[in-house]
């Protein structure tokens, strides 16, 4: 399973381990922001980088007060690109695994398929904003439309190479013990490849926010794609880089959010939740069996 | 007909291609309660042999009974182990053995009773609550006896199970299987392509040769029963490698491997 895991694209995990303490991490990060900062800020100062493009960090800190507390309008526009990204990645993974589905159970359709995946994996994604503003308005849906574009693809490779890699020998066993097509769907092949999908979902919601924000670039009413559109044409620099900022922020916590939801529904897969999973289990057995 | 013969093939065939003939002409009966071994270098159709018994995969040609009975797929009094252990990674070992009966909607307390009993019987107490990421790979193919015993068949088609393991691992193991198995009940075929292994465990050696796939000989052990490790320095053991070896040799000679 973990080769399998390996071969599909989800493997994008910086797998370093810190060799010292962690306290002596966060020290060290938070000393390295504060010189760039301040270098940043007297490079600014001094006149040395021009103010009106790169703004100084102390104006940004004033911006992200004021979007957030004094003028408070960010809270809306992130509500909405959250809205269209979320939903469209649920549109995107659901219509990408099912097609995954299908073509993992029939050669046919799999053999059928193929030409249009290579089709729209050869087509840059993003490059479908423009028409698809013009075909679904300057309303949410083109936003969705977009984001759920950009999310499809990678549930659908993964859920394909998860399933393909059910081993030869447990079908044998399954067909052995006489299951059902249902059963061994379910009870077999969901399973093993649940790591691989997830690591595919975790992509895509990643990628999600990002095709929603293109379509708000390219036009839209809402949205933290139009915000900051709006604040760099009006050159409102600092504003521009608050919302980069939130922006960031954001896709960081949705990251930790998928990372946290992974762990728990892999629990298998973990020393910690395993130990616990069993504890669990084996109250509930010896209740049962009166043991 | 004789009441104890439980599988019986005569003329069976098997081809999966133009050129490969898996299994050819083979004439065997199996009595009731006996272990036979199939032994055989790679690709002489032991494993095909297996299969077409457990009903996994429909033979090209001949006769094959079990009990009476033409094979046409898998049956519940048939249950098969592999060199894998097979198990669901995301299941305790309680949870692996009740897969059978999960399969077949008979899961009940009992059947939880019975499948904690398996788990004792097969030397895991106190790891029946253990994922097999946490098991070591002998523990592992514990289990998946386990889950063999819970199926409740009395035909049991082994696929080289200890195949994987260590040989200190694998000799105990096999003891403990001929202790499991042994009794007028159950009847097992055990795929090795170890000689001695072969011969140890059983009451007949089908010794198979490739291309085609063929039973070359079928050789009674006379050894006392239980057998234990000792009896594979005597003469008579070693007598019945040599058979085996005459006739694996025989029909190698020439032959590309």
């Amino acid at each position: 399973m973990s080769n399998d895991q390996e071969a599909s694209i989800s493997n994008i995990e910086l797998n370093a381990q810190y060799t010292g303490s962690l306290g002596g991490a966060v020290i060290r990060h938070t000393l390295i922001f504060f010189v760039v900062m301040f270098i940043w800020e007297m490079a600014n100062r001094t006149g040395f980088s021009n103010p009106l493009l790169l703004p100084r960090p102390t104006d940004i800190a004033a911006s992200i007060w004021k979007i957030y507390v004094t003028q408070g309008n960010v809270w809306y526009h992130l509500w909405v690109t959250f809205q269209e990204a979320m939903l469209g990645c649920l549109i995107g993974s659901v219509i990408g695994i099912a097609l995954a589905v299908a073509a993992v159970l029939s050669d046919s359709f799999r053999q059928f398929l193929k030409p249009y995946i290579i089709i729209v994996e050869a087509t840059p994604r993003i490059a479908l904003g423009p028409i698809f503003v013009t075909w679904f308005g300057f309303g949410m849906s083109s936003k969705v439309a977009l984001a759920a574009l950009v999310c499809f693809f990678a549930p659908f490779v993964n859920t394909i190479t998860g399933l393909l890699g059910v081993q030869e020998e447990s079908y044998e066993l399954f067909r052995s013990l006489g299951a059902t097509r249902r059963q061994v769907f379910w009870r077999l092949m969901i399973p093993t490849a649940l790591p691989t999908m997830n690591a595919g979902l975790k992509l895509a919601v990643g990628s999600a926010f990002g095709g929603a924000l293109v379509a708000e670039f390219i036009s839209a009413q809402a949205g933290m794609g139009i915000l900051m559109a709006r604040y760099t044409m009006s050159l409102n620099m600092p504003s521009a880089f608050a919302g980069l900022l939130s922006i960031t922020l954001y896709g960081f916590l949705l990251f930790r959010t998928m990372e946290v939801i992974d762990k728990r529904v892999l629990y298998w897969l973990d020393d910690d939740l395993m130990a616990k999973k069993s504890a669990k289990r084996e109250i509930k057995y010896r209740q049962e069996l009166g043991l | 007909m004789a009441e104890d013969i439980v599988i019986s093939g005569s003329g069976l065939r098997k081809q999966f291609n133009e050129n490969v003939i898996a299994v050819e002409d083979a004439n065997f009966t199996i009595p009731r309660g006996s272990f036979i071994s199939l032994v055989g270098p790679s690709g002489c159709g032991k494993s095909t042999l297996l299969r077409l018994i457990s009903g996994l995969i429909e033979k090209s040609e001949g006769d094959l009974l079990v009990r009476s009975n033409e094979v046409v797929g898998p049956r519940s009094d048939i249950g098969m182990m592999f060199q894998k252990a097979v198990l669901l990674d995301w299941r305790t070992s309680i949870e692996n053995v009740l897969l059978p009966d999960e399969i077949r909607g008979t899961i009940d307390t009992d059947a939880k009773k019975r499948a904690w009993d398996h788990l004792q019987l097969v030397g895991l107490k106190d790891f029946e609550f253990s994922f097999p990421r946490q098991l070591s790979g002998g523990m592992q193919q514990r289990v998946a006896l386990a889950r063999l015993l819970q199926t409740g068949a009395d035909i049991m088609l082994l696929d080289e199970p200890f195949g994987a393991l260590d040989e200190f691992t694998r000799e105990r193991l096999n003891d403990e299987l001929l202790r499991i198995v042994e009794g007028p009940d159950i009847t097992t075929l055990f795929v090795t392509h170890n000689i001695q292994e072969a011969i140890y465990l059983a009451d007949q050696v089908f010794v198979m040769t490739p291309r085609p796939g063929r039973i070359a000989a079928q050789i009674k052990i006379d050894l006392p029963t239980p057998r234990n490790i000792d009896m594979t320095t005597t003469p008579e053991f070693n007598n019945y490698v040599q058979q085996v070896r005459d006739v694996l040799s025989g029909h190698l000679d020439g032959q590309p491997l």
